[in-house]
């Protein structure tokens, strides 16, 4: 592989790292925001929220991506590739770190709210200073295996022809007629993203053990 | 008890509070005065509703009748007889303090953030002297040397004694016990009662639910017995470890003893 075809490498590289890294942004948030949602039980928003978490879950990414990228024009919207990309990784990525959320929220200690109430915190007060904090660490596992598989599962946005880690390989492969190196080299670079969440997940856990009463 | 205290000087007052759950009553029309600076011990067999009437003086537990004032201000309802908002609650809530059989500490905070954590985002206190007031309270249980260990490091009695202070961090009105020793290993037991006997000393009120009875004839001014969600005797601690006038309670304590 020449100068040119590793700098393309990198650029399929980079563009894996952003669209994952701002669908599992965003993905995180909203799936807890989905969760807080469903704890509070609306009628019919339940139901919808039910719906979508249910539809999202069952649909392999291509198909969702493709599905977004093909109705899009014709509700009159018009997306860009990228945006395109992240909403499906996004649209993804939050029903199963919704599902996350919510099975912490339901398995948090009874007995720790109840002292939370008893010394006068407001439920905004206890979820703000004692749930969430605790929340975030035991999820975290969960949620660093939905990114982990978020990333594995990108090559779907290719479909529309986003050019990512995956894609480009093929492309210098059409060049250099040595379909190997490159996709070596890809391989090896998803396992470093993947690399740097294990770490961040260890870490977590390291705190979480301190949780364990 | 006295007759005389006016609802609006009693630390807890409680009027013909009756609560059932799932169709069983486990509440009956139970009248209860504390007085400002009075213990009240109440003792019972297990199912006997003692908990239940605990937790219903700060509203962990909804009463479906009858009326709860804390130092004079209903709990749980507003005058118009409607639920409270929950920021009213959880404020009248804070001028009660409870100590749980189980602790109840939050393992993501160390002792000291355990402490002052209610008094910095409830009542509004600064850091510097929210853990001004914890170091002291730390040091009234015994806990100082703790105040950066993590629950999960201590032992049952060092934790009950910190969530001593935890509640004592608010300045209750009224602090209430429910079972705390029952949860711990029997030699832990008396450092925890020996903290609440310090606390009997200094005038706080409180409302302690136990098992251990040397314990409240020591340290109760009034004893009162619950038998299936009915106070059946209430008298001070000598008439009622000695001379009870209940069958009922006599046979118990003989059990008990």
């Amino acid at each position: 592989m020449n100068t040119s075809a590793w700098h393309m490498l990198l650029e399929g590289a980079w563009t894996t790292v952003w669209i994952s890294g701002v669908s599992i942004a965003i993905g995180v948030v909203a799936g807890l925001l989905i969760a807080l949602i469903r704890l509070a039980r609306i009628p019919i928003v339940d139901q919808l929220l039910v719906l979508y978490v249910s539809l999202a879950r069952a649909t392999p990414l291509v198909t969702l991506t493709l599905f977004i990228f093909l109705s899009a024009p014709t509700f009159g919207i018009n997306l860009n590739r990228n945006v395109t990309g992240i909403l499906a990784l996004t649209l993804n990525t939050t029903a199963f770190n919704a599902e996350i959320w919510r099975s912490a929220f339901r398995n948090f200690s009874r007995e720790q709210r109840e002292a939370a109430m008893a010394v006068g915190m407001t439920p905004w007060i206890t979820f703000r200073r004692i749930m969430l904090p605790q929340l975030v660490v035991t999820s975290l596992p969960g949620l660093v295996n939905e990114m982990s598989f978020l990333i594995k599962g990108s090559p779907a946005i290719a479909v529309i022809g986003i050019v990512d880690l995956t894609r480009v390989t093929n492309r210098i492969s059409a060049v250099t007629y040595e379909p190997l190196p490159p996709i070596l080299a890809a391989c090896a670079l998803y396992m470093l993203a993947i690399g740097c969440l294990v770490w961040l997940q260890r870490l977590a856990e390291r705190r979480a053990n301190r949780l364990a009463v | 008890m006295s007759e005389t205290t006016l609802p609006e000087t009693a630390a807890v007052s409680i009027r013909q509070l009756s609560k059932s759950f799932d169709g069983v009553e486990v509440l009956r029309d139970v009248n209860l005065e504390v007085a400002k600076g009075e213990v009240v011990t109440i003792l019972g067999s297990s199912g006997s509703g003692k908990s239940t009437l605990l937790r219903c003086i700060n509203w962990l537990e909804q009463p479906d009748r009858g009326s709860i004032h804390i130092a004079g201000q209903r709990i749980g309802v507003d005058d118009a007889g409607r639920p409270m908002p929950v920021k009213t609650l959880a404020r009248v809530r804070a001028r009660t303090g409870m100590v749980f059989q189980s602790f109840n500490l939050w393992p993501h905070l160390n002792v000291l953030h355990n402490v002052t954590e209610a008094p910095i985002h409830v009542l509004g206190k600064s850091k510097r002297e929210a853990e001004e007031h914890a170091r002291a309270l730390l040091e009234k249980v015994g806990m100082s040397h703790k105040a950066d260990a993590y629950p999960n490091t201590l032992s049952g009695g060092q934790k009950q004694r910190v969530a001593i202070a935890r509640a004592l961090a608010m300045q209750p009105e009224v602090m209430l016990f429910d079972e705390p020793t029952s949860a711990l290993d029997p030699e832990l037991v008396g450092e925890v009662l020996a903290v609440i006997k310090d606390l009997s000393a200094e005038g706080y009120t409180m409302v302690i639910v136990t098992h251990e009875m040397a314990f409240a004839r020591a340290v109760s001014d009034q004893v009162v017995f619950l038998e299936k969600g009915l106070i059946i005797e209430r008298a001070d601690p000598e008439t009622f470890f000695t001379n009870a006038s209940t069958e009922r309670v006599r046979k118990f304590l003989e059990r008990e003893s």
